[in-house]
């Protein structure tokens, strides 16, 4: 046989139908990452990991699917619930034959005390800080569960929910299992049950037959690891793939939304893009500088470079959507004005600041528009390009005069004031969090709110923490980024999708195919 | 032979060892925490410490080597500080994907190199040569990823020949479809390197005094080639391929992160990003092991090759 029929067989036999023929009840959900991480809903806080267990878990109580605001709660695993007048003690009523994956039996209220407590444990837990204000968690009876506060909280439903350490784990599976067998087979009573994990490939879920809200249409979840973008799409493209994360900027989106039978979705929360200036370095404890700096940066530039579909200009310190969010005036975009804040600060011929600064490039991009902005205004930005988690570290050893942060938090006000502007939360101390600027002057009005029961003074309360943080420049707001997302439209997810607080759409047991 | 092998197995214990020691301690001296990693971004500063003693990773850093070294001689590499999956579970579980690539990306470079340098050598400084010179210039520079991406175009999009994903199991085509085209673009980098190592080995024969011989006792040119030069300029070509094979299983992770395969490449960069101290160890451990068989392997080859090669 001659080398051109050899070659000719092999081409033939490589003559493969690439794609996959059209599943109508297997969802492939191609993510950009290489693996979700441990499978464990109470130290999982990465974005692949939680978009794959928010599918396994359920809350006692849900965010109605595609909303953001925690004003749309719903009953998930408790049927009911109520609060008592002063708002320290609160009862869940579980609804009756919610299954555990597996044969681990009926979900009680010994389960829920059981999860609560260990997402309560720094040990087996990276939300415990969240339930500090817990005094007590018990079971009334097999199906009521009664909670304690030591003192109020703003949404204590953001911490029984399904999201974080609200995620409901079976007591027996993880008994029998523990706590490392529990991370590679995990079990709860969400729509899809796990079936299998291959590292760097897929992770796979089957229907929970026994859901309490009943069987799910889409039979099985193959959410497959493709931290290429381009291999994402061209997967995507080639019907490979039924739903992609998709690469977070306007040209992705412009391009994806002129594909056939395709819908893309620029969803809630926003990832806000804050600089952080560290009021304890010279020249930056000058008030003056620190407003400087604010007028040189330009959103609307910064907006039109990230895109006008998937980003939208910052107007507090607080994203958009979240619970007690206050929008307001922030220092407008004006060189002259900066330049004189400089000479008055005693630096007329301007100023050398410095960053740590991420490699991730959407943020780099950002920041590198923001030192040409800066340079016009006589500021030079140098920046120090590290790894990323040699960023995460070192700016938490307040090695940066500059940190440029981006992160969605749950959608109340508190958890991004307290995390990024609270004394306690001011990096290189023990209850450290991301206060990269050593901001203090909200803490007063962050801890009334929290404990404050009446909603309309609670709102006023955050709204005063905001105006003093941004009168006060700890940090300067500059844009929030969408999550965009691009699915078949074959597929009717059962809801309108808004926003998706796991940062994935949920695939609930109505989500079918319709052809 | 037997002692040759005994020594160089005992040199590969003194290598592990060296490079395990050296693992170890780089890994942890690069800036970066495991457990801030794990935690995520939300994590207090208290957690984080509670994070790194359950990990371990507040004691000692004496006392975490020897547990390490103890743990190593019997055979436990422990488990990845992030997945909490056992190493050598989550290594099995991607070597095969290495392998085969590697070794594909191998009959390929070499199919396609060794008759184009030696093609290119006989038709030195003819048009023949100057062409295959440029391809193998092109094929040294450009970057894998480039390539992988218009091998996905053009095949697997435009032509539908192939699947942009790899898949686990599926009929023997699946797999050959999802190997071809990451076999391929790794194939061709190897191919250049090949095609210019076997052109210069070729040249450096030809002119030898033996060759001129067998050709004015009129043995027929294509054997004088094939037969007598080749044979004698095999000797580079096994160094480069044996050298090159270690290196494609590091540089195999831009292939690997096109084609959406599993391997060796992407858990190490992986691993690296994460600050995944246990499972960098463990991979580490077995790239110098295939390495140095590797080594071994071209050492026992170049006797097959050339008899005057004597192995001690």
């Amino acid at each position: 046989m001659g080398w051109w029929k050899a070659a000719a067989l092999a081409a033939a036999v490589m003559l493969v139908p690439a794609a996959a023929s059209a599943q109508q009840t297997t969802l492939r959900i191609g993510i950009a990452s290489a693996d979700a991480g441990v499978l464990d809903p109470h130290l999982n806080s990465t974005t692949p990991g939680r978009g794959f267990l928010q599918h396994i878990f359920s809350g006692l109580v849900r965010l109605r699917p595609g909303e953001l605001s925690p004003e749309n709660m719903e009953p998930d695993l408790a049927e009911r619930w109520e609060s008592s007048a002063d708002g320290r003690t609160w009862t869940f009523h579980l609804r009756r034959g919610a299954q555990c994956h597996h044969g681990f039996g009926e979900f009680t209220a010994e389960d829920a005390v059981f999860s609560l407590r260990r997402a309560a444990t720094r040990e087996t837990s990276a939300f415990s800080s969240d339930y500090t204000a817990f005094d007590s968690v018990e079971a009334v009876d097999s199906h009521t569960v009664r909670i304690t506060l030591k003192n109020n909280i703003p949404s204590l439903l953001g911490v029984v929910m399904n999201y974080a350490g609200g995620f409901m784990v079976c007591k027996a599976a993880v008994e029998q299992m523990g706590n490392e067998g529990f991370r590679r087979r995990p079990i709860g009573t969400g729509p899809f049950a796990f079936a299998e994990y291959v590292p760097q490939q897929f992770g796979r879920l089957t229907a929970h037959e026994g859901y309490f809200r009943g069987a799910p249409q889409i039979r099985e979840i193959m959410y497959r690891f493709v931290p290429s973008d381009a291999a994402r799409d061209l997967a995507f493209q080639s019907g490979e793939l039924d739903m992609i994360y998709g690469r977070q900027d306007q040209n992705w989106f412009t391009r994806t939304r002129a594909l056939p039978n395709v819908r893309v979705v620029a969803m809630q929360p926003a990832e806000m893009s804050v600089i952080h200036l560290n009021m304890t370095m010279p020249p930056l404890n000058d008030i003056r500088v620190r407003q400087a700096i604010a007028h040189a940066l330009n959103r609307d530039q910064v907006v039109q470079l990230r895109g006008r579909d998937t980003s939208v200009a910052a107007e507090s310190v607080v994203p958009r959507g979240y619970q007690g969010h206050a929008a307001m005036p922030l220092p407008p975009h004006d060189i002259a004005r900066a330049r004189a804040l400089l000479a008055e600060a005693g630096h007329p011929n301007g100023i050398t600041i410095r960053s740590i600064h991420t490699t991730l490039t959407g943020m780099m991009t950002v920041m590198e528009a923001a030192q040409a902005q800066l340079r016009r205004a006589g500021i030079t930005l140098e920046i120090t390009p590290v790894e990323h988690a040699t960023f995460h570290q070192q700016i938490r050893q307040n090695l940066s005069q500059v940190v440029h942060f981006q992160a969605a938090r749950f959608p109340v006000a508190d958890i991004y004031l307290t995390q990024f502007f609270h004394s306690r939360s001011i990096v290189q101390t023990p209850t450290a969090v991301t206060n990269f600027s050593h901001c203090r002057v909200a803490d007063e009005q962050i801890d009334a709110a929290r404990s404050e029961t009446d909603a309309a003074r609670r709102n006023a309360l955050w709204r005063e923490a905001q105006e003093r943080i941004v009168a006060e420049v700890c940090g300067i707001p500059i844009y929030e980024q969408l999550q965009l997302w691009a699915y078949r439209d074959s597929i009717e997810l059962g809801y309108e999708l808004r926003a998706a607080l796991n940062l994935a759409p949920p695939i609930l047991h109505t989500t079918r195919f319709t052809r | 032979m037997s002692t040759f092998i005994a020594r160089r197995c005992a040199f590969a214990l003194v290598t592990l060892w060296a490079v395990l020691t050296l693992v170890f301690f780089i890994v942890r001296v690069v800036p970066g925490d495991p457990a801030q990693v794990i935690l995520g971004e939300q994590a207090t500063a208290d957690a984080i410490a509670a994070m790194r003693t359950r990990l371990g990773l507040d004691r000692p850093l004496g006392v975490q080597y020897v547990e390490f070294l103890w743990g190593a001689l019997r055979g436990d590499w422990g488990v990845s500080l992030v997945t909490g999956r056992p190493v050598v579970q989550e290594v099995l579980a991607v070597l095969p994907w290495t392998i085969e690539l590697t070794l594909a990306a191998l009959v390929i470079g070499a199919a396609a190199g060794i008759p184009l340098g030696v093609w290119a050598a006989v038709n030195r400084n003819r048009a023949t040569d100057y062409v295959i010179r440029l391809a193998s210039l092109l094929g040294l520079s450009f970057p894998a990823f480039v390539s992988g991406i218009l091998l996905l175009i053009f095949f697997a999009i435009q032509l539908r020949w192939a699947p942009v994903m790899s898949t686990q199991g599926g009929s023997f085509s699946a797999w050959l479809g999802a190997l071809a085209l990451p076999a391929i673009n790794l194939g061709l980098i190897m191919a250049a390197y090949i095609t210019r190592v076997t052109r210069s080995a070729m040249l450096e024969v030809l002119g030898e005094d033996y060759v001129r011989t067998a050709r004015a006792k009129g043995v027929p040119w294509r054997a004088v080639v094939w037969r007598h030069a080749l044979r004698n300029a095999l000797i580079p070509i096994i160094t480069i391929v044996g050298l090159y094979l270690g290196v494609l299983i590091g540089n195999s992770v831009l292939t690997e992160i096109v084609f959406n395969r599993p391997g060796l490449g992407k858990l190490i960069v992986g691993a690296l990003n994460q600050r995944d101290y246990t499972l960098l160890q463990g991979m580490m451990v077995i790239y110098t092991f295939v390495v140095i068989i590797v080594n071994l392997l071209t050492d026992l080859a170049y006797g097959a090759a050339d008899p005057r090669v004597k192995l001690k």
